[in-house]
């Protein structure tokens, strides 16, 4: 049953990921994957996407007032200094 | 002088381990070997090794390890003690099915720590706070998750939140013992938690990148060890039936 399951989960990914879009990093022009993306209720739905992104408005050069970009990104790899270790 | 100390942690019974300590023993000092066997008692009774300690914990033994949170606080935490006036100076952590692959695995370790000038360095270290990490967004529903890191931190950013794959990491013994010594809140995931954990402390974790691709959840990795070896592997994850064989499974 949950090889079934599993069957059906991953052949449903593969559908939604093949009908959605690639996601492009709006800071780096990366490709993070494919997702399918819907809206509901005023929430944005991500589907499929395996990367970890964080939502961010883009830039625009133009102004408008009747249209906003909503792009993804991810954090730098951790390269934190040491910082006063201890217990 | 460094000194490795090799966490193996396992469930399995007796002659599983006897043939994963073997493995381990072209790979590493099999005197530095300890095992922690989290499976039942009779099991650890029966196993051969000297060093080893028995962990008697329910937030190891879970069975749906993400989304119960399962724990390696308790674990850290009796290997803690038991190296309590040894004189080891680094740890390293491996679950059963992360097989080191080379011969110098310790001393590969101990050189990418230093060139690093890391504290930890493990597979798959990435920042998630913010993101859409499925490990994160569960913990983020917690109000009490990040108010937690605000209270221990030492950086002047709180609210940065790691994850680490759980298989394979190396320590120094000073992150390691700061890690242990440490009591968990509330119950959070191990990926999150021992990296977030040594990254508010003020140690310094580090990923491994060029190692990553050998280590990952799926699918077992056994039929391809000398392929993985000859492209730079020094360990591989997971191999989760190989010691099966030694009791005729």
């Amino acid at each position: 049953m949950n090889k079934l399951k599993r069957f059906l989960r991953d052949l449903g990914l593969k559908i939604l990921r093949a009908c959605g879009s690639t996601i492009i990093d709006a800071e780096t022009g990366r490709n993070l994957g494919r997702a399918f993306l819907f809206t509901w209720r005023g929430k944005v739905f991500v589907i499929g996407l395996d990367t970890p992104v964080r939502p961010v408005f883009r830039p625009q050069a133009r102004l408008t007032y009747w249209k906003q970009e909503l792009g993804f990104t991810v954090h730098p790899p951790p390269d934190f200094p040491r910082c006063g270790k201890g217990p | 002088m460094a000194k490795v100390l090799n966490v193996i942690l396992t469930h399995q019974p007796a002659a599983c381990v006897a043939a994963m300590i073997e493995w381990w023993s072209r790979h590493a000092d099999s005197a530095q070997v300890l095992i922690v066997a989290g499976g039942r008692r009779e099991d650890f009774d029966e196993i051969a090794q000297a060093q080893k300690i028995f962990a008697d914990d329910a937030r190891l033994r879970t069975m749906d390890h993400q989304r119960e949170f399962q724990s390696y606080t308790g674990v850290f935490r009796d290997v803690s003690a038991w190296l309590a006036g040894r004189d080891r100076t680094h740890v390293s952590f491996c679950e059963y099915d992360h097989l080191p692959l080379v011969g110098d695995f310790n001393e590969g370790q101990l050189a990418r720590l230093a060139a690093e000038d890391a504290d930890v360095i493990g597979h798959h270290v990435q920042r998630i706070d913010g993101t859409s990490h499925p490990h994160y967004l569960c913990h983020h529903s917690n109000p009490e998750f990040h108010r937690h890191w605000e209270k221990i931190t030492r950086r002047e950013d709180p609210e940065v939140i790691l994850s680490m794959f759980g298989s394979g990491s190396f320590w120094t013994r000073e992150a390691f013992d700061a890690v242990a010594s440490h009591e968990e809140p509330f119950r959070i995931y191990l990926e999150i938690y021992l990296p977030t954990l040594a990254h508010h402390l003020g140690f310094r974790v580090r990923d491994l990148p060029d190692q990553n691709s050998f280590v990952q959840v799926s699918p077992d990795r056994e039929p391809e060890l000398d392929a993985v070896r000859e492209a730079g592997a020094w360990a591989v994850h997971p191999v989760k039936r190989r010691w099966n064989r030694a009791r005729g499974h």
